[in-house]
């Protein structure tokens, strides 16, 4: 019963200790109430008793000392009228009987000596009484009273405190069943209020309170609970609609620029290449046709010219590359990178093949991205690699790739002069550049283009090197393409 | 078979307590009588006797049929009064006696005796036959085998003695 009190109704729980509670009470007030009946009807048939005998005895004490049995009869026989008097003997001096009353069984006299039991014996009461005549003792007093009139008594008794105790408990029950509504109600509108918060995600509910004792501060506590939650919640809904506002207006700013600064980068170089061209084609004139009228001098400054001009060119291009992969849209497809990277390295052995050259491809590399960007974006790798290993005595070039998680990462490696991890940073940013252009030609646009290209891809670059000890890349291409 | 064993034990056992119960009345009639007179005196009150410490005589008036039945009673208490036994030999010895028992032998002087006991208020006992018709307090009679006594309540008040209605109660005839 225990082990299923946690499954209880709080109802039930408070109706059943009520009850319990009470009907303990009831049954030790009544248990105690019988104890104590039983005590004082003792005592009062005692008192009684040795009432009785003791005025038989003072009645019997001449009657004895002259021997009178028809006078001790007599009195005696008045005890026949006390109907709880089951047998009475008078005793002389010398503990002979003589005269007794016997009840219905008729029993003997028992002998007197000192060891006799008396008091509550048994079934019945038994008292010895001495019969004294001028502080002699002249006799005995025995009777023996039955007990049935004191059982009765009880019995009635425990039947009446049983019967009063079920009444009561009765009455109680009706009563324990509608005082512990006053505890469990508001605790049973808490409970269902909570419930109906936690199912409707409505915190405007409240819950009824009702007084001022621990009850009704639970409520209030709890009331004050889902007022905060309510007004937090308008706070947070709030402030992540203002953010959100804001955030669109940021995006839209920010896009609006990027477009025009992409379009003015575009036109620029685009309105820079016409001039340019002038400038290269009359060189060009210049050197065919004038070109005997010129001093050394004069030509070294018209070759320096055109060389000025044909890098200017190479510049521009670059720039119209970067905006392109900055501008264009993404068309995700399935790219053999393996055959892609093979191209690229035929173009470069094509171009130039000053020293000899080993190139490790790994083969069936599989990336999603777009695969014009991703050729720019390898080319330029390549290129990187094959100018600064241009200088050893053998180029070695490795290429692999391998499964990060969600990234497919690929690295490309140099056993070239390397670079200085000092300057990581401007590794990636337009127009900077780690070594002059005596020592190794270029724009300071391809690695900005690169890191453009895998950005747009949703993936990170990286690069690690040590001066004169080659360098290595890591592009990092999501698998499935169009994460981040 | 064993309410029949039940009944016999009985049988012998009440056969017992009634020999030992005739036994005790085989006493001789003097021997009850010695007795009564002892127990008379537990139930009659003398005038201006608050002091306790005064001796109960007890004066036996002529040929004492006793013998020594009575002499148990010397120092034995009554009312805490220590009974003394005294035997006058003539009727100028008899002041001082509280209790005096009239043998048969004095049946002429009895009003006499009466008379002077009253006065002195002494407890008069006798066995004399009408004794109590005659003026006396307390007299044995005899009923059957059964020792019993008369009581004049008159003579006794007019001796100024109050006798104990439990005494009373006890005696064959009460003469008021």
């Amino acid at each position: 019963m225990i082990g299923r009190w946690r499954y209880w109704r709080l109802k039930t729980k408070l109706l059943f200790l009520t009850l319990f509670t009470s009907a303990l009470g009831i049954a030790l007030v009544c248990a105690s109430l019988i104890f104590v009946e039983n005590q004082n009807y003792r005592r009062q048939l005692e008192s009684e008793l040795h009432v009785i005998a003791g005025i038989l005895a003072e009645q019997s004490a001449a009657a004895l000392v002259f021997e009178d049995n028809e006078q001790l009869n007599s009195i005696i026989s008045s005890l026949d009228r006390i109907e709880t008097i089951q047998q009475a003997c008078v005793y002389n001096q010398q503990g002979n009987v003589m005269t007794s009353l016997a009840g219905m069984d008729k029993r003997e006299c028992p002998v007197v000596n000192q060891q006799m039991e008396v008091g509550f014996v048994d079934e019945v009461y038994r008292l010895l009484m001495p019969v004294t005549l001028d502080n002699e003792v002249v006799g005995q007093l025995f009777l023996t009273s039955h007990l049935e009139v004191l059982r009765g008594h009880i019995r009635t008794f425990v039947f009446v405190a049983t019967g009063i105790g079920a009444v009561i408990l009765v009455a109680l029950v009706f009563l324990a069943l509608r005082l512990q509504r006053i505890v469990s109600e508001p605790i049973l509108k808490l409970s269902k209020t909570a419930e109906r918060i936690a199912q409707d995600h409505d915190y405007s509910i409240r819950a009824p309170v009702s007084g001022t004792d621990e009850l009704g501060r639970l409520g209030n506590t709890f009331n004050d609970m889902i007022g905060t939650i309510q007004q937090q919640n308008r706070r947070i809904l709030e402030s992540h609609d203002s953010l959100e506002r804001i955030v669109d207006a940021r995006t839209s700013e920010l896009s609006m620029a990027n477009r025009e600064l992409e379009a003015f980068s575009y036109s620029v170089s685009h309105d820079l290449r016409q001039p340019l061209r002038a400038v290269e084609g009359f060189g060009q004139a210049l050197e065919e046709d004038c070109g005997d009228q010129l001093n050394e001098a004069g030509k070294d400054y018209l070759r320096r010219i055109r060389a000025a001009s044909v890098r200017m060119a190479g510049l521009i291009d670059g720039l119209l590359v970067l905006s392109r992969v900055s501008r264009q849209p993404i068309e995700n497809q399935t790219v053999d990178l393996t055959q892609l990277l093979q191209e690229i390295t035929d173009e470069l052995e094509d171009i130039s093949d000053d020293v000899p050259s080993e190139v490790h491809i790994q083969q069936g590399i599989r990336v999603i991205g777009d695969s014009r960007m991703l050729r720019v974006a390898f080319q330029n790798l390549l290129a990187n690699a094959w100018k600064y290993s241009a200088r050893e005595e053998k180029r070695i070039i490795d290429i692999s790739a391998r499964k990060e998680g969600r990234w497919i990462a690929i690295e490309v490696r140099d056993n070239g002069v390397g670079f200085d991890m000092r300057y990581i940073d401007k590794l990636f940013v337009a127009f900077n550049r780690l070594h002059t252009p005596s020592e190794f030609g270029g724009t300071g646009i391809g690695l900005a283009t690169v890191y453009r290209v895998v950005r747009r891809h949703h993936g990170e670059i990286s690069a690690t090197s040590k001066v004169g000890e080659g360098a290595s890349f890591v592009v990092k291409l999501p698998v499935s393409g169009d994460q981040g | 078979m064993r309410d029949h064993l039940k009944y016999l034990i009985s049988l012998v056992l009440s056969l017992c307590l009634g020999l030992a119960s005739a036994h005790a009345s085989i006493r001789s009639e003097y021997e009850v009588k010695a007795a009564f007179l002892y127990n008379f005196t537990r139930f009659v009150s003398w005038p201006h006797t608050e002091n306790t410490s005064e001796p109960l005589e007890v004066c036996v008036f002529g040929d004492d049929p006793f013998d020594d039945l009575l002499d148990p009673l010397r120092g034995r208490k009554s009312q805490g009064r220590e009974l003394q036994l005294r035997y006058p030999g003539d009727v100028t010895n008899l002041a001082g006696c509280d209790v005096l028992y009239i043998a048969q032998s004095q049946s002429r002087n009895l009003d006499e005796l009466l008379k002077l006991a009253q006065q002195q208020g002494m407890l008069t006992i006798s066995d004399l036959p009408d004794f109590v018709r005659k003026g006396g307090m307390v007299g044995y009679v005899k009923q059957g085998n059964v020792i019993r006594f008369e009581i004049s309540l008159k003579a006794a008040t007019e001796a100024g003695l109050t006798i104990n209605s439990r005494l009373l109660e006890l005696a064959v005839r009460v003469v008021r």
